[in-house]
């Protein structure tokens, strides 16, 4: 440990950038729970002084943390933050509406410096945020003292006469530790049976320390003998320990949660490792399936069970791994939440957001991918959907526009839902401007599916119209590719006057999927299953040629195929007949003929990194059991590819 | 088992878990010692009484307990006493460093601190002790 230089302290420090950018967003999610709940409070004197003293502590946390790692502006900028909520604390000012402003445009520009940071860009400037904050002060001379926080008052009690104070005690040992149980425990298994009035740390007569802590509960003697089990005595608290003494600790509701971080690579690592095991299985399973004929009949069933219990038992591993992987999508949509009350009033439109399904869990990884997309969605809908109040109420609409942010799973999917009540998609009014960008042919009638595709396509809108609002670099062609990229797909549905929905869909996890493995002359290649609507036979007379375009006859209409062996340039033969898999939505679906289809299976998915091994159509490769490599196909890119060479 | 150097036992107590890493691996480069860590007052409380500890780094600001209540704490017991107690709080101003002297902190450190005037300082108290 000499190695070290300790005069390079910016060197020093930077090892803990990935801690720091982690934990910096861990607080800048609970300042943005604490600053909703904050909102209600504007104008009154009754501010709920645990959200206040959770606020404090993450600014006072993130200007330590910023400063180590030599971010000055996080840092000054979480200080100028810290003092104001300082202040409201004392109660030396209320905080008003400009005030409150202030707090939650200080917080969206300290996320901005830290991401700034994080993405090598430079840093915004955050001296006019801070003069706000600073007008909203009380003493901008800054009597800045760091004095213990004045106890808090004690938990109101407003439990009914059944409740009985208890004063716990609990003694720690190095054995309880071992088996978990500590202060934290006993702690939050208290919170779970009543009140946690307080808790402090004691010298008993013999020595030894212990923890007393006060707690009213309904819950009668008997109900607390697991506690004495381990080590802990009740006894009905004394009527003068419920003092207001200076020594009453500020018993705060978040518990310290029992949460290891990771970095999500070495999650990506263990994938990776259960990847391999799951191609092993495989092979085992192939193994054992050539082995039925030399083996004895008994042997070889429990050699076969054996096999099957370890394929369930993978998939299980499988499993809690993915759900390490998964975070609650409500931490975005609070973001949301965050960005539309931000539009809201620079636009002066009324907005409510209606968030459900926040508990639904998703992959880290595709939460960082969607990120933005989402984002993108939801700025749209409140700078193009929702209309102004004025406009709501001449056409008699209720004044607050609703924009409804839901979650969902559905099956190996979650779907993701961002509606609006506003005006519409104007059908004609897209039709014209594709139509004058060379982007459409102008015809009469098109579904939402259609007008989607219109909306997404690249050049449909325009620089000078990204304002503000729904720019940012980010087009709905980018929110369609980062959806298709991920497996997933979009939906629209909108009716002018009405409102506007789309609805995302993406697959849970992405390591590993179900695919169908298709042979096409002699080459295998796999189909993730998700993308395949059907699979038919199909008798070579039935095909025809138009246009240059191969077609079948499919469900009273046709189907455009798309012979698999033409896009990569492979020979193939005329079959009687051969199979086509139908990819795509209803109305732009399309056959991929194959030769044949020789099974199903579990694949591994990896991305090929490579840009010389990079092709269009291939979205990676996976591993058979037989140790050969087989190339994924990407559906979404082969129907692309069929659309550009038609014309 | 020759001649068994004594190791020391350093806890780090810290509501951030990167400061708390930051300090460790500034302490990594002192001989024979080990860090544990706390995120509260009251765990810092708690490993006290369940292991040996020779020095404490504490910051002020925490949840359920205050450091300057650690200090008083650990102070007014017999067997904690003697326990040499680095301060080290994120930008104080006097009155929070003479109130942690007076309560009885032995250095009142500010944070962004530098890791090896850290290292020194920790080392320095524990040779002394």
């Amino acid at each position: 440990m000499d190695t070290q230089n300790p005069d390079n302290r910016g060197e020093f420090f930077h090892q803990f950038l990935d801690d720091y950018y982690a934990e910096c967003d861990e607080h800048l999610v609970s300042i943005r729970r604490s600053l909703v709940t904050l909102e209600d409070e504007v104008d009154t004197r009754t501010i709920d002084r645990p959200v206040l003293d959770n606020l404090f502590r993450s600014f006072h946390t993130l200007k330590g943390i910023s400063g180590m790692v030599g971010l000055g502006a996080a840092e000054q900028l979480a200080h100028h933050l810290e003092s104001y909520l300082r202040e409201l604390r004392e109660g030396s000012v209320v905080l008003s509406e400009p005030g409150f402003e202030a707090l939650s445009a200080g917080v969206s520009q300290l996320e901005g410096v830290i991401n700034a940071r994080h993405h090598d860009q430079p840093v915004p400037s955050i001296d006019e945020i801070v003069e706000r904050l600073q007008a909203v002060s009380s003493d901008s001379a800054g009597a800045n003292s760091e004095t213990a926080p004045t106890s808090a008052p004690e938990t109101a009690e407003n439990h009914a006469a059944t409740t009985t104070r208890w004063q716990v005690e609990f003694t720690p040992t190095a054995e309880l530790a071992g088996r978990g149980v500590n202060v934290n425990s006993v702690r939050s298994r208290l919170q779970e049976i009543g009140n946690l009035i307080r808790a402090k740390p004691i010298v008993k007569s013999a020595g030894e320390i212990a923890f007393e802590f006060i707690v009213a509960t309904i819950a009668d003697k008997n109900a607390l003998a697991s506690f004495e089990a381990d080590g802990l005595t009740f006894k009905p608290a004394p009527v003068e320990s419920a003092p207001r003494v200076k020594d009453s600790q500020p018993v705060s509701t978040i518990t310290p949660a029992t949460i290891v971080r990771v970095d999500l690579d070495r999650l990506d690592e263990l994938m990776r490792i259960i990847g391999e095991l799951v191609n092993s299985r495989t092979r085992l399973e192939d193994q054992v399936a050539e082995l039925k004929r030399v083996t004895p009949a008994a042997l070889w069933r429990s050699l076969e069970e054996t096999s099957q219990s370890m394929g369930r038992q993978l998939r299980d591993l499988r499993e809690s791994v993915m759900r390490v992987r998964m975070v609650q999508i409500g931490e975005i949509f609070e973001r949301m939440t965050f960005v539309v009350r931000d539009l809201a009033r620079e636009s002066g439109k009324k907005i409510i957001v209606q968030l459900s399904g926040g508990e639904t869990e998703i992959d880290k990884f595709l939460v960082e991918r969607m990120m933005d997309p989402l984002m993108h969605l939801v700025r749209n809908a409140v700078s193009h959907g929702l209309e102004t109040v004025a406009e709501r109420e001449a056409q008699g609409k209720r004044s607050e526009g609703l924009l409804s942010l839901s979650a969902m799973t559905a099956g190996e999917m979650i779907v993701i839902k961002i509606a609006d009540d506003g005006r519409g998609i104007d059908r004609n009014f897209v039709l014209a401007r594709a139509t004058a960008r060379g982007l459409s042919h102008g015809n009469a009638e098109i579904d939402d599916a259609a007008l989607l595709e219109l909306i997404c396509t690249p050049g449909f809108s325009t620089r000078d119209e990204a304002d503000r609002g729904s720019g940012r670099g980010v087009g709905m062609d980018v929110v369609k590719k980062a959806t298709e990229e991920l497996g997933g797909r979009m939906l629209l549905a909108t009716k002018v006057g009405q409102g506007t929905s789309f609805t995302i869909e993406l697959p849970l996890t992405l390591a590993i999927a179900e695919a169908l493995i298709v042979s096409v002359n002699g080459q295998r290649f796999a189909v993730p299953q998700s993308a395949v609507r059907e699979v038919l036979e199909v008798e070579s007379a039935s095909t025809k040629v138009l246009e240059n375009n191969e077609i079948i006859p499919y469900r009273g209409k046709v189907l455009p195929l798309l012979r698999l062996a033409r896009v990569f340039e492979m020979n193939y033969k005329r079959a009687d007949s051969f199979h086509v898999l139908v990819i795509g939505e209803e109305t732009n679906a399309m056959g991929l003929a194959v030769d044949r289809i020789l099974g199903q299976r579990e694949i591994v998915v990896r991305a090929i990194k490579d840009p010389l091994a990079q092709s269009k159509g291939i979205a990676g490769a996976t591993e058979l059991g037989d140790r050969r490599v087989v190339l994924i196909l990407d559906t979404t890119a082969l129907r692309q590819l069929a659309v550009t060479s038609k014309h | 088992m020759p001649d068994e150097l004594k190791t020391n036992n350093i806890l780090v107590v810290d509501d951030s878990p990167t400061m708390r890493r930051m300090v460790i691996t500034s302490l990594g480069s002192l001989r024979l010692v080990k860090s544990t860590q706390a995120g509260s007052g009251l765990e810092a409380i708690e490993r006290l009484a369940i292991g040996p500890v020779d020095l404490m780094v504490l910051d002020l600001n925490m949840p359920d307990m205050h450091g300057m209540e650690v200090i008083d704490f650990v102070r007014s017991h017999q067997a904690y006493r003697d326990i040499p107690i680095v301060v080290l709080t994120t930008k104080g101003d006097d009155a929070s460093r003479t109130e942690a002297l007076a309560a009885g902190a032995n250095r009142y450190l500010t944070k962004p601190f530098d890791p090896r005037q850290l290292a020194d300082i920790v080392g320095s108290l524990l040779k002394a002790n």
